[in-house]
């Protein structure tokens, strides 16, 4: 059982670092640094406290907010999905994804106190 | 008892289907008094002597002013020369000069274009002069006038000047102005009729409304309730502002007092309304409402009803005149003390309105307490271990002592002392009082269903309102009522009062209820408990770590600028976008929402158009290069 989990994920990682393309990897490594960064902000809510509540609850949905259009950008500009996005250009998605992010700022700073 | 009297008056309007308004305010001796000093202030022209010398002559006084109204005329005026002929009209054996041209310029004045004013003076002076005019084109000039001026003051004047006209003339179209006038009037709360002109439109209205009324001998059309509504509202002022106001109000009450048709009279008791043993008669005055007594008046008590009992004691017996006050000897018809409703009723004459009037009576009588008797009774044994008797007003020799195993005890009772029949007044008060602590203890003595007053005292039940107090007090009896003419207070005995001695308080506790309570000190909330600084810097260096880890990441996999491409618009787009981060930095710090939506706007706006050129530049550029690959795959596969 563990044997196939193990094949399963070194295929994966296999078929990832071949196959990907460097900017879709770039976009990847920002995804991972949001996740981190997310992760880390819970953990010190977990162990210290909720004291400043809103500070917390901003930068945790910062963190999700970003990491949820940072996956809409890669699905975006992704080639493989050019079927699915013939009306929407790789510009075009990192434009949206420009602005959806200054929404985003605007509120999470408007609630971070 | 008040509501009692309410039903009953009901009741009794509902019964004898009278009307129930009579006037509740007339002019009394001394306002007329002070009428008449406000009229026989010193005048100095015609105007204000023709008010005073016309409104005193109405209310009875006479002035001579003759040499003055003969002074002041000036025979060119209509209004001068009805001042002076109505006055000296007013005067005895005064006669004003009589001019040629006066009754042409007074006839000249009676015509469609003058005012009513000036045709009302200009027909009184002719007719107080004794000159000749013509009804008919008076008539018609009215007429013509009221139509144009529909206002209270001149129809008013009109139907004073139809006074003055024959009787012969067509005044019938003048007089249907009367009724027109009354149902202009305000009616405030059912009580006062008046115009909203003021006091002396009204006053002015009745005196010319009677006045008519008399000269063409047809009775005005207003009904009795209004009549007294108008008598409220003319005499319901008793200063008044102004000479013309005090001579309307003089005329209305003289019309009132002596018209034809309606006379309202006034029923109204000489001094209070109380009859006792010692004063056995009832007076009362009837008078007008200049309060001059009638000549021809009957009064006759309809009925007289106990408000407590509602039995009727006395039914249609008539008053006797003595000296022009009216008697009734109504302690002969043996009523018991309190309150009486009475229903007297005015006759002899047909002109009289609001003739029926209801009077409250009290009958008030003296009190005697009997059978007093003090005792202490024995808790266990309930028997009289020392019953005394006293009699008023004397002390009891001798005083009472009672301990917490004995009551004290008070019987007696309460009688008229003329008929001997047993009362129960409203206020039956025991009252104990300390003579060293200054305390006071009062009790109500209460009747039993024989009217026997009993009190008992339970020393130990009691002992808190005594606040356990030991001592002599002093004892007295209050016994008072609204007809009672004797209210007694009376010093009955000295009862020693002793209570456990533990159960003394130190203090008398009531004297700290009004000593300023403790401060109390306002808790602000308190601020939440924050992490200590180590703990939170440490966090934030690790939250910021993983930043370190995507640009090595970046790195590693060849991220890298060279594309940048120098263009203006593309430098724009960076900067812009670098600004809108710093902007969101001084939200956090300075600024509030819309500020920063302010700023946003405009470097977003900026920023928006440098990218989307910048971005359209990378498009062309990168299917410039797609579409060169294809071309030169394509060429190179046609091949």
């Amino acid at each position: 059982m563990s044997n196939s989990v193990i094949s399963v994920i070194s295929r994966f990682l296999e078929e990832y670092t071949t196959k990907t393309s460097n900017k879709l990897k770039v976009v990847d490594a920002y995804l991972f640094y949001i996740l981190l960064t997310g992760a880390l902000q819970f953990l010190y809510c977990l162990l210290v406290g909720t004291f400043p509540f809103n500070s917390f609850l901003a930068g945790f949905i910062l963190c999700v907010g970003a990491f949820i259009l940072g996956v809409c950008l890669r699905i975006q500009i992704n080639p493989d999905n050019k079927g699915d996005f013939l009306s929407i250009s790789q510009e075009r998605a990192f434009a949206d994804f420009l602005l959806a992010h200054t929404v985003l700022h605007l509120v999470v700073i408007n609630f971070i106190g | 008892m008040c509501n009692g009297c309410v039903f009953c008056l009901v009741l009794l309007t509902v019964a004898l289907g009278a009307q129930a308004l009579t006037p509740s305010h007339h002019l009394s001796l001394s306002d007329v008094d002070r009428l008449k000093g406000l009229l026989s202030q010193p005048f100095t022209d015609l105007a204000s002597a023709y008010y005073s010398i016309v409104g005193l002559s109405k209310l009875g006084a006479s002035v001579d002013a003759c040499q003055f109204l003969k002074a002041q005329l000036d025979p060119m005026s209509v209004d001068s020369l009805f001042f002076a002929a109505e006055a000296s009209q007013a005067i005895a054996d005064c006669e004003m000069p009589v001019f040629n041209e006066t009754r042409d310029i007074l006839l000249a004045a009676v015509s469609e274009d003058s005012t009513v004013t000036q045709i009302f003076r200009a027909v009184s002076a002719l007719s107080s002069l004794g000159l000749p005019l013509a009804s008919q084109e008076v008539v018609a000039a009215l007429v013509a006038r009221i139509a144009k001026e529909d206002n209270v003051l001149a129809i008013t004047t009109a139907l004073q000047t139809a006074t003055r006209l024959s009787q012969q003339a067509e005044l019938g179209g003048i007089l249907e102005e009367i009724e027109d006038l009354a149902a202009r009037l305000d009616d405030l709360g059912g009580v006062y009729l008046q115009f909203e002109e003021g006091l002396e439109a009204t006053a002015l209205f009745v005196t010319a409304a009677y006045t008519l009324s008399d000269h063409a001998d047809t009775e005005p059309p207003l009904k009795e309730d209004q009549v007294i509504q108008l008598v409220n509202s003319v005499f319901s002022k008793k200063s008044w502002d102004s000479r013309s106001e005090a001579f309307s109000v003089a005329c209305a009450a003289a019309a009132l007092s002596s018209n034809r048709f309606h006379v309202p009279v006034i029923v109204s008791t000489q001094g209070p309304a109380t009859v006792s043993h010692s004063q056995p008669i009832l007076h009362l005055l009837v008078t007008d409402i200049l309060s001059n007594p009638l000549a021809s008046a009957n009064l006759l008590v309809e009925s007289a009803q106990a408000v407590a009992s509602k039995s009727v004691v006395l039914s249609q017996a008539p008053f006797s005149l003595r000296n022009g006050i009216f008697e009734l000897n109504f302690m002969a018809s043996q009523p018991a003390s309190g309150y009486y409703q009475f229903t007297v009723a005015v006759t002899g004459d047909s002109r009289l309105v609001a003739n029926q009037v209801e009077l409250k009576v009290k009958v008030s009588t003296e009190v005697a307490v009997t059978n007093m008797d003090l005792s202490v009774v024995d808790k266990d044994q309930s028997i009289g271990t020392k019953t005394s008797r006293v009699d008023y007003p004397f002390k009891a020799k001798g005083s009472f002592t009672a301990d917490s195993h004995q009551n004290f005890a008070m019987n007696f009772q309460l009688v008229d002392a003329n008929t001997g029949v047993e009362l129960t007044p409203h206020q039956t008060f025991v009252r104990f009082h300390n003579q060293k602590t200054g305390q006071e203890v009062v009790f109500v003595a209460e009747p039993d269903s024989k009217n026997l007053y009993k009190f008992e005292l339970d020393t130990a039940e009691r002992k808190s309102e005594f606040d356990s107090m030991s001592g002599t007090y002093v004892l007295h009896l209050i016994v008072g009522d609204a007809t009672l003419e004797n209210p007694i207070l009376w010093n009955v005995a000295d009862v020693v009062l002793k209570f456990l001695d533990e159960e003394a308080p130190a203090a008398i506790q009531s004297k700290t209820l009004y000593m300023p309570k403790p401060d109390i000190q306002h808790l602000f909330r308190e601020p939440e408990k924050k992490p200590p600084t180590v703990v939170s810097n440490t966090f934030t260096a690790l939250v910021l770590s993983p930043f370190l880890l995507l640009l090595i990441l970046w790195f590693k996999l060849g991220a890298n600028i060279s594309n940048f491409s120098l263009s203006p618009s593309s430098v724009l787009f960076h900067v812009g976008h670098a600004c809108m981060l710093g902007l969101m930095y001084v939200y956090w710090t300075h600024l509030n929402m819309f500020q920063t939506l302010k700023y946003l706007a405009i470097i977003g706006s900026l920023t928006f158009l440098a990218g989307n050129r910048m971005l359209a530049q990378k498009a062309v550029k990168r299917y410039g290069q797609s579409s060169t690959l294809t071309f030169f795959t394509r060429s190179t596969c046609e091949n």
